[in-house]
């Protein structure tokens, strides 16, 4: 071939894109889809409630655990006698030690799922919430060869009611 | 100065387009999944690690003062802590209304259901939430659920 070497021309000749277009386009889509973006979702938690038309049921003398929530600290009871107070800690209530308690009753009782919270009229709701997560699921933190922190379900089937 | 010329640097803005394509996709592919439940912008609802979605049901938004069914509002908060009986009148009323006034398919999903979701706000006491929880199972919504912000899992503190 005649032609040995190349056209540098051709290689330093390079075309710029013209950025300002897709600028423009960017610097208005962006601020608008952060300002219209959601990023906290909402779930639901269900409730098992007996239907108000249903006949009178008969109690079964199964195991129950019942957390009263009163304006003074936790109680927890298993249906017909309480098991321990639980005062509160720092005008908080100690979902910690809730959270212990429940663990621990639940490994004497593996197959019992009935859970009940009971709470005081004027206590806030979203203290039902925190305790229904308690009773509900626990975390245990990962044993040390695996960083995953893992979830059991304590007592899933949590209703709702009012203190004695 | 002998060289007075105006001399105008380019930025290079190669880094801010990555960026912003990025972001825009994000963003976009963020926004295109919508929710059954929006967020409601005037209560806070409590958090909580469940994580079923939400359903198409009928909806009822208890704020700090008042309550809405199905976007209207029906009763104040603070008549209902002064009625003494356990079910709420309007609502109870506006229930029945929704499960009759079937328009589309939307409303026949949301009236077949035969369940409520309750948005509360966190402060609102429990005897509120408890009335309007009866009031809806007496007009024959058998299932009830609480809607709550998802939250990541938390520690235990043992």
């Amino acid at each position: 071939m005649a032609r040995g070497h190349h056209y540098r021309r051709r290689t330093s000749e390079q075309t710029d894109l013209d950025m300002t277009s897709f600028l423009n386009l960017m610097v208005v889509l962006v601020p608008f889809l952060l300002i219209t973006a959601v990023f906290s979702r909402i779930t639901i938690v269900e409730l098992s409630l007996p239907s108000s038309a249903g006949s009178a049921e008969i109690t079964e003398p199964s195991f129950r655990i019942e957390v009263i929530v009163r304006s003074t600290g936790l109680e927890l009871t298993d249906g017909s006698s309480v098991i321990s107070r639980i005062p509160m800690v720092d005008d908080e209530y100690d979902l910690g030690m809730l959270a212990e308690q429940v663990l621990e009753l639940k490994r004497g009782h593996p197959d019992d799922d009935d859970a009940s919270v009971l709470l005081e009229p004027q206590i806030e709701y979203d203290h039902l919430i925190q305790v229904m997560d308690v009773v509900r699921s626990a975390e245990l933190p990962g044993t040390d060869d695996q960083e995953e922190i893992t979830r059991l379900a304590l007592f899933t089937d949590v209703s709702i009611g009012d203190a004695p | 100065m002998a060289r007075n010329r105006t001399k105008t640097t380019k930025m290079n803005l190669t880094a801010l387009m990555d960026v912003f394509t990025i972001l825009v996709f994000f963003l976009l592919v963020n926004s295109a999944t919508t929710e059954v439940l929006e967020t409601p912008k005037q209560i806070t609802l409590p958090a909580s690690v469940v994580e079923e979605k939400p359903r198409e049901t009928v909806v009822i938004f208890v704020s700090p003062t008042e309550v809405t069914v199905q976007g209207q509002p029906v009763a104040l908060v603070a008549d209902i802590l002064a009625t003494e009986n356990q079910n709420i009148g309007p609502i109870a009323d506006r229930l029945a209304e929704v499960s009759k006034n079937i328009i589309g398919l939307r409303t026949l999903t949301v009236a077949e259901s035969k369940e409520v979701t309750i948005l509360a706000d966190r402060s609102v006491p429990f005897n509120v939430v408890k009335k309007v929880m009866s009031t809806a199972t007496s007009e024959g919504y058998g299932r009830i659920s609480l809607a709550v912000l998802q939250k990541a899992s938390d520690k235990p503190r043992s």
